[in-house]
């Protein structure tokens, strides 16, 4: 599919040959028949349409940059049951979001009516996560309100509180163009949500933007970096002074490539990234697998008290699970050296990214449930569940997975992909190419133009609202007052998943510690 | 549609109608100024029956609730038409040259009245 037919060149040039062939069509009607008219009226018409499409509407991106070729799409998605039933695959064959999934995140963000009928289309035998509900559902009115504020456990000034269990995960400037960024920023402020920035270095238009950002460190720390990829504590102090940032948090490794780096190649170093991520024109830039300070667990801890230290604000840390017996080790770390962060975001091998090696997105890291799972578990087995938060990413995109991860022990949830879906992604897969028909993760001013951000901003928002109401009925159904006593007794886990063999693996991996 | 654009959108319909219907009558029936005018077309006598002809459907499919978006469309590009007709040929020599401008400017406005009923938009608009 990528590259075969660059649908942009297609589009511009049917653009411009509209017009064209209606002032052909006229003249063949002076010179040669009137009949030619026929055609000419037809292609007056289609010029208009098209100039609606790419000018005056704003709510469809892919219309406003392709204009009536992208019509197509609407056509072949409105037969598209047809032909999957008949012909290709079904709803729920599609990754890594299906159809199901991808069509709920756009009517909530429209905030359409999300209600179906007959009956669930997904899996009821033995391979599926469900929630168990209550025989006693609570009312609304007598469940308390979501709060949860990180840094309350060191008692900091500068704590952070949000009020919903959603946070828009790590995406950079950079992996997302300029468009994307301030439509996004500007939806998490509008539903009260915080926003990561990513590992792109100074977040220059989410500070424009404004709203609750949580600055991410990644290994190579661009924005607040010396030129070996150490911590520089004064640009980083520089950047905080800024109200906007709430939180830090150090990025360890992530589910889409966990215990990979990365290499920035110069080509793509403008003088504007060059700026934003403190880091030279015209030399490659490496990301390194981890940061340098951080060799052991007692380094570690040792660099997350520097940064806690010297910033004063909560500082988190995001990381994919890999062996769970490491991850207790750093737990014991933490104990021994009674240091903290403030969070730990668990991101699952399913997450994910802009551009991975293949070999990393597919095959490495610990699935999220089973990861949640273990790191709660082991943080209540080791006596320091209340020390910290588990914040979750990975796929959560829709109410129900959202719920299982807080069952699991998440105390909130973060995504990515699914802001992006709500953004106006149509899942090209092209997040690294540059040219992202939806204008989401390109550069090209052409394919941003189509992002409109006033319009997708209120779209970030009318999705988390639709996600905070199933929430709130959720919990309702489960008989459940206050969100932090979901546990997992509410949960069915058949014995054929993922989650369910790790729950078997932990209690044996800990019966031998 | 709230009830007065309703009451709006019939009242343009009937304009349309009660404009459109004589012109397709007179082309179907052989009139002798319609003779002249597809004579100096160059398009006698096919040209002036299918002009007619949607003319006539038009008329018929403006009356008709669940068509009207398309009567309206359809009255719309037979008006296109005409437009270029008088323009390129026919030139504006006499009152009625005026009514296709008129006519193409209450199409435009029950479609816009009606924009939701188009199948295409109206799924783009939830
Ligand atoms: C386009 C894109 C860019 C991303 N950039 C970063 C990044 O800069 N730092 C990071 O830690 N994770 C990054 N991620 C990973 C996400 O933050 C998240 O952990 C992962 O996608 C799982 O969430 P999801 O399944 O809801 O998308 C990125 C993901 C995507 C899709």
């Amino acid at each position: 599919m990528a590259g075969s037919v660059d649908l942009h060149k297609v589009s511009k040039f049917a653009n411009m040959a509209i017009p064209s062939l209606a002032v052909l069509f006229f003249v063949g009607g002076v010179y040669v028949s009137f009949y030619f008219h026929f055609l000419t009226v037809a292609f007056i018409l289609l010029t208009v349409v098209n100039l609606f499409y790419l000018h005056i509407q704003r709510k469809h991106t892919i219309l406003r940059n392709f204009g009536i070729l992208g019509q197509a799409r609407y056509f072949i998605e409105s037969i598209g049951p047809e032909m999957r039933q008949y012909l290709f695959a079904n709803d729920t064959e599609e990754r890594p979001f299906n159809r199901i999934e991808r069509s709920e995140i756009y009517r909530k963000a429209k905030g359409v009516d999300s209600a179906s009928s007959f009956g669930s289309q997904l899996d009821f035998d033995n391979s599926e996560i469900k929630i168990r509900h209550s025989m006693y559902p609570v009312n609304m009115d007598q469940i308390t309100p979501f709060s949860l504020t990180f840094g309350e456990e060191r008692g900091l000034k500068k704590a952070f509180t949000i009020t919903k269990p959603y946070m828009i995960s790590a995406m950079s400037y950079g992996a997302l163009g300029e468009n994307a960024v301030r439509a996004l920023t500007r939806g998490a402020k509008l539903a009260g949500i915080p926003m990561n920035t990513g590992e792109g270095g100074t977040p220059k238009y989410h500070m424009e933007e404004g709203g609750d950002l949580i600055f991410q460190m990644g290994t190579a720390k661009f924005g607040v970096r010396n030129d070996d990829g150490s911590l520089n504590d004064q640009l980083l102090l520089d950047l905080i002074a800024n109200d906007s940032i709430k939180m830090i948090e150090i990025k360890l490794s992530q589910g889409a490539k966990p215990g990979k780096g990365g290499l920035l190649p110069k080509e793509k170093i403008t003088k504007e990234i060059s700026e934003l991520r403190s880091v030279p024109m015209g030399v490659d830039v490496v990301s390194p697998a981890h940061h340098i300070e951080c060799t052991d667990g007692e380094s570690t801890i040792k660099f997350i008290k520097r940064v806690q230290d010297l910033t004063q604000i909560p500082c988190g840390i995001k990381l994919c699970v890999g062996k769970t017996t490491e991850f207790r080790e750093i737990i014991r770390e933490m104990k021994a050296q009674d240091i903290f962060p403030d969070y730990i975001a668990i991101d699952g091998a399913e997450g994910g990214t802009g551009a991975a090696p293949k070999a990393f997105m597919d095959g490495y890291g610990m699935p999220l449930m089973a990861a949640i799972y273990s790191a709660n578990k082991i943080l209540t087995d080791e006596g320091v569940r209340n020390r910290t938060k588990i914040l979750a990413s990975g796929k959560l995109i829709n109410s129900n997975k959202q719920f299982i991860a807080l069952a699991l022990g998440a105390d909130a949830v973060c995504s990515a992909r699914g802001f992006m879906l709500a953004l106006g992604c149509i899942q090209s897969m092209l997040c690294g190419n540059n040219t992202c028909p939806a204008g989401i993760t390109t550069h090209d001013p052409e394919l941003q133009r189509g992002l409109d951000v006033e319009e997708k901003s209120t779209r970030i928002a009318n999705y988390v609202n639709g996600l905070e109401h199933d929430f709130y009925e959720m919990l309702a159904a489960s008989g459940i007052r206050e969100a932090k006593d979901i546990n997992i007794d509410h949960l069915y886990i058949p014995s054929d998943t993922a989650l369910s063999d790790q729950i078997q693996f932990i209690v044996k991996e800990t019966s031998e510690y | 549609m709230t009830k007065s654009t309703h009451l709006l959108s019939w009242f343009l319909q009937l304009c349309i109608v009660a404009l459109l219907a004589p012109a397709a009558y007179f082309k179907l029936t052989d009139h002798p100024e319609s003779i002249e005018l597809f004579t100096d077309l160059d398009m006698e006598p096919t040209g002036r029956y299918v002009i007619g002809f949607l003319e006539a459907i038009a008329c018929l499919l403006l009356l008709i609730p669940q068509a009207i978006i398309h009567g309206a469309l359809l009255s719309l590009c037979v008006m296109m038409g005409a437009i270029i007709a008088h323009f390129t040929k026919l030139g504006f020599s006499e009152m009625f040259s005026f009514a296709p401008i008129l006519l193409v400017i209450l199409a435009a406005v029950i479609i816009f009245l009606r924009r939701s009923q188009i199948k295409s938009i109206a799924r783009m608009l939830d």
